[in-house]
């Protein structure tokens, strides 16, 4: 095999990736196939969340044969590094020195700790280790807050120009979904893993990232793997200069194959041909294995990880103390129906704001910490103004990665109770005003709110909770301020409203009607 | 000359002038005996009646001109299949579309300010797909930026209001509502439609609802026809409807230049279905009241046509 072919094999198939992730994330005018959301399901962490048996156990054989190919073509998060480091000509051969890599001994106690916490932590329910860790979520984050927001930036200026010519091809965008806590931690894992990643490759990827650490442990034991043939190798170091992931040794002819993410760059770097990605059979002599030193170092990283999660655990309790609302009455966000209860959605959600840019009515909104640090940028439904929880859809339902918000067929999402609307009659139109309005019976899709008689020709809104879904469609129309004289509250735990009642109807034949008039 | 005499020669003369006048500038006319004031039909497919009445009216193009840049406005306002009579009915909406560009029509666009979200709208009242099939353009009007300012010196609570700018840029425009309940304004019609061209909608359910409805119906660029959709209504639990039960098959359309005769004749073939009290439906009333038009079917030449 030619030493080129896996690398051109990698970057084909990792341009495929980040071009159909970056642009299901930013599709916001919900043009893109929404089966791409497969592309999302095969991430590791929503695999491991959503409880994806057969997922993980491809994942788990991909590793084991191939290495870390994972984290150089389905991590969306590893492509945007390597696009990076490769705009600003990392490991370059015509390049100056200093813009080499070199190799690095690895950070076997942070990385492992990282891991180790987040695994811990979501043992007891709690995934805020890994919403902040998950190079997946990250990137979500990064593409729904930053990249989209540019994208639809643009569409209106092509839009306000469009409109100077009478033209209405394209339409105006405004943008409801990105906050600033949001902007804020987006834009700090894009600055943080950006730097990592034109100063030192795939640190990120070895250093914090839970997903790389794990699935280095298990691409120690990789089939395939990248061999020094020491035959050959006369230890130039020319591949390891070429080595994002700092991790060949060409001194002790060694590869640390934790942190090596197969991206296949040495490969044909080293003139000597000395370098192969094979079985173990095919080399023979070359073999390498790691030197003595290095158990004794693992030894000590060992006892410094151990350590570190001993320190850890007894903080669990303590932090899961800490998000429990201290006051009952405390405001509470409504969760996506699907969710099934906030105290699932929590536990399931690591914020990576697919259903943010899918939903068609835009009314997802990343919270801040005001629902508690356990909540924090996870999405919630927000009502304003034509914008409530449409109900014939079922969008952020079919595409969450997670299974934190669970499929929903229609019928069911339809009956599915996110909230039950609260009607305060002393601050409505019809009774403050004596006019007609309506306008919540109007936008209930259920009649939950109905108008029934009240004086000479006016009608006043009526509840019957027992319909309401919480759509929030009254609450988003209701022309009262500042407060508004309907507004959803939300269940903590989904509740099933009752089905409509189909009314039964005398059947008058049309044709023996008059005109009547 | 006696003053009795005088006024009367002068009336017999300005008629007799006016009617020559009339004649002389449209010669089409001679075709017909006379314009109706309003047309209604009954019995047969949306497209079908649609094209009987113009016969009536005598052609598309007495409305539509050469090279004029036609906007119609039907309602689109929910996420709703055709068969609920939540929106306009589709195959009327497309025929009407196909008339105007056989009339020599530069552009014909459609749009609505919808209620739910606008391209769920759009698509699934069946709207986009007949009238881009017709060779119309569907416009969006989801965003404030599209709508203009314009004042309105006869309305009574609303004396501006933003409009939606290709509205503003049309030549002519027809309102074509579909007849249903509505729970807040009782019945939504024709002029009930005009709430689809403006972009504050809170405004109007916060101050008098049933007056913000008439006043925006004095813009002084009014439709060149109202074209009421009956051929499915919503009967009850409007204006969306809670499933098809709530929709009934009339079978009718309903066309007149007057919008308050439109809407009065609309609601007198409604409460032969669901019986319903003009004076509930306070925007029309109140519409009379700012000479929109007059409710007083029995003084208008009304065409009624049997399919």
């Amino acid at each position: 095999m030619k030493t080129q072919v896996p690398k051109t094999i990698r970057i084909v198939l990792a341009t495929i990736v980040f071009l159909l992730s970056t642009l299901f994330f930013c599709d916001f005018i919900h043009r893109m196939p929404v089966a791409w959301h497969g592309l999302m399901h095969i991430q590791l962490v929503p695999a491991v969340l959503s409880g994806s048996i057969g997922i993980l156990i491809f994942l788990f054989l991909l590793a084991v044969l191939f290495g870390r190919i994972y984290c150089s073509v389905i991590c969306p998060m590893g492509i945007l590094q390597d696009i990076l480091s490769w705009f600003t000509r990392r490991g370059k051969k015509k390049n100056r020195k200093k813009r080499w890599y070199h190799y690095t001994r690895p950070y076997n106690a942070v990385r492992y700790t990282l891991l180790g916490m987040c695994i811990l932590f979501l043992t007891v329910g709690i995934s805020t280790p890994l919403l902040y860790l998950d190079p997946y979520s990250n990137f979500g984050r990064i593409a729904v807050n930053l990249f989209r927001p540019v994208a639809i930036g643009g569409n209106n200026v092509v839009n306000r120009i469009a409109l100077l010519f009478n033209n209405y091809d394209f339409y105006q965008i405004t943008i409801h979904t990105v906050t600033t806590a949001s902007l804020i931690l987006a834009l700090a894992a894009l600055l943080t893993v950006g730097m990592l990643a034109v100063w030192r490759g795939r640190l990120f990827c070895n250093l914090i990232c839970p997903v790389g650490s794990f699935l280095g442990l298990l691409s120690k034991f990789a089939l395939f793997r990248v061999r020094i043939d020491s035959s050959k190798c006369n230890g130039c170091g020319l591949c390891a200069k070429a080595c994002k992931a700092e991790c060949i040794d060409s001194k002790g002819q060694t590869i640390d194959y934790s942190r090596c993410v197969a991206c296949f760059n040495c490969l044909d770097r080293c003139t000597k041909q000395a370098l192969s990605y094979t079985p173990p059979a095919l080399v023979g002599t070359g073999l390498s294995r790691p030197p003595q030193s290095a158990v004794n170092r693992n030894r000590r990283a060992f006892i410094a990880t151990s350590t570190a999660m001993a320190v850890t655990l007894p903080l669990i309790p303590v932090w899961a103390k800490g998000k429990q609302p201290a006051d009952a009455t405390q405001l509470a966000p409504i969760t996506p129906p699907g969710s099934r209860s906030l105290k699932r959605f929590k536990e399931k959600c690591t914020a990576c704001h697919l259903c943010i840019t899918h939903c068609p009515m835009q009314i997802l909104k990343p919270a801040g910490f005001n629902f508690g640090w356990e909540y924090a940028f996870k999405p919630h439904l927000v009502f304003y103004e034509n914008a409530f929880c449409n109900y014939n859809c079922t969008i952020c339902t079919q595409i969450c990665p997670n299974r934190a918000i669970e499929p929903l067929e229609l019928p069911e999402k339809q009956t599915t109770q996110i909230g039950i609307a609260q009607f305060d009659v002393n601050l409505c139109v019809v009774y403050v005003d004596n006019t007609s309005c309506g306008a919540c019976a109007e936008h209930c899709p259920v009649k939950a709110v109905r108008m029934e008689p009240y004086q000479g020709s006016l009608t006043l809104p009526h509840m019957y909770p027992e319909l309401c879904v919480g759509c929030g469609g009254c609450e988003s129309i209701c022309p009262v301020r500042p407060v508004k004289a309907i507004h959803v509250l939300p269940s903590a735990v989904h509740g099933t409203a009752e089905r409509p009642q189909e009314e039964e109807v005398e059947q008058i034949n049309a044709d023996d009607l008059d005109f009547g008039f | 000359m006696q003053r009795r005499d005088f006024i009367k020669t002068t009336l017999a003369a300005g008629a007799a002038v006016m009617t020559f006048d009339s004649l002389w500038a449209n010669p089409n006319q001679l075709t017909v005996e006379s314009t109706p004031d309003m047309v209604a039909v009954k019995g047969g497919a949306p497209a079908q009646m649609l094209r009987e009445a113009f016969k009536s009216l005598g052609g598309i193009g007495q409305y539509v001109k050469k090279g004029q840049n036609v906007v119609i406005k039907p309602n689109i306002g929910w996420d709703r299949k055709p068969e609920f009579a939540a929106d306009t009915n589709p195959e009327l909406v497309g025929e009407l579309v196909k008339q105007c560009l056989q009339a020599g029509a530069k552009k014909v666009t459609v749009f609505d300010h919808t209620c739910d979200n606008w391209q769920r709208c759009y698509n699934n009242s069946g709207i986009r797909g007949a009238v881009e099939a017709a060779g119309g353009v569907m416009v969006p009007g989801n965003d404030s930026s599209y709508y203009k300012e314009v004042k309105l010196p006869k309305g009574v609570k609303l004396k501006s209001v933003k409009i939606h700018q290709a509205l503003l840029e049309a030549d002519v425009w027809f309102n074509v509502p579909v007849l249903k309940h509505h729970d807040g304004a009782r019945m939504s019609i024709a002029m009930k439609n005009y709430m689809g061209i403006v972009e504050n909608r809170p405004y109007f359910h916060s101050n008098d609802l049933q007056q913000c409805i008439a006043d925006v119906c004095t813009w002084d660029k009014k439709p060149v026809l109202n074209i009421i959709d009956a051929y499915r209504c919503m009967l009850r639990n409007g204006p969306q409807g809670r499933s098809v039960k709530d929709a009934y098959e009339m079978k009718a359309l309903i066309i007149s230049k007057d919008i308050v005769a439109a809407d009065t004749a609309a609601i007198r073939m409604f409460s032969q279905v669901e019986k319903i009290r003009i004076e509930d439906v306070g925007h029309i009333a109140n519409g009379e009241k700012l000479r929109l038009g007059t409710q007083q079917l029995d003084k208008l030449n009304i065409k009624r046509i049997n399919i």
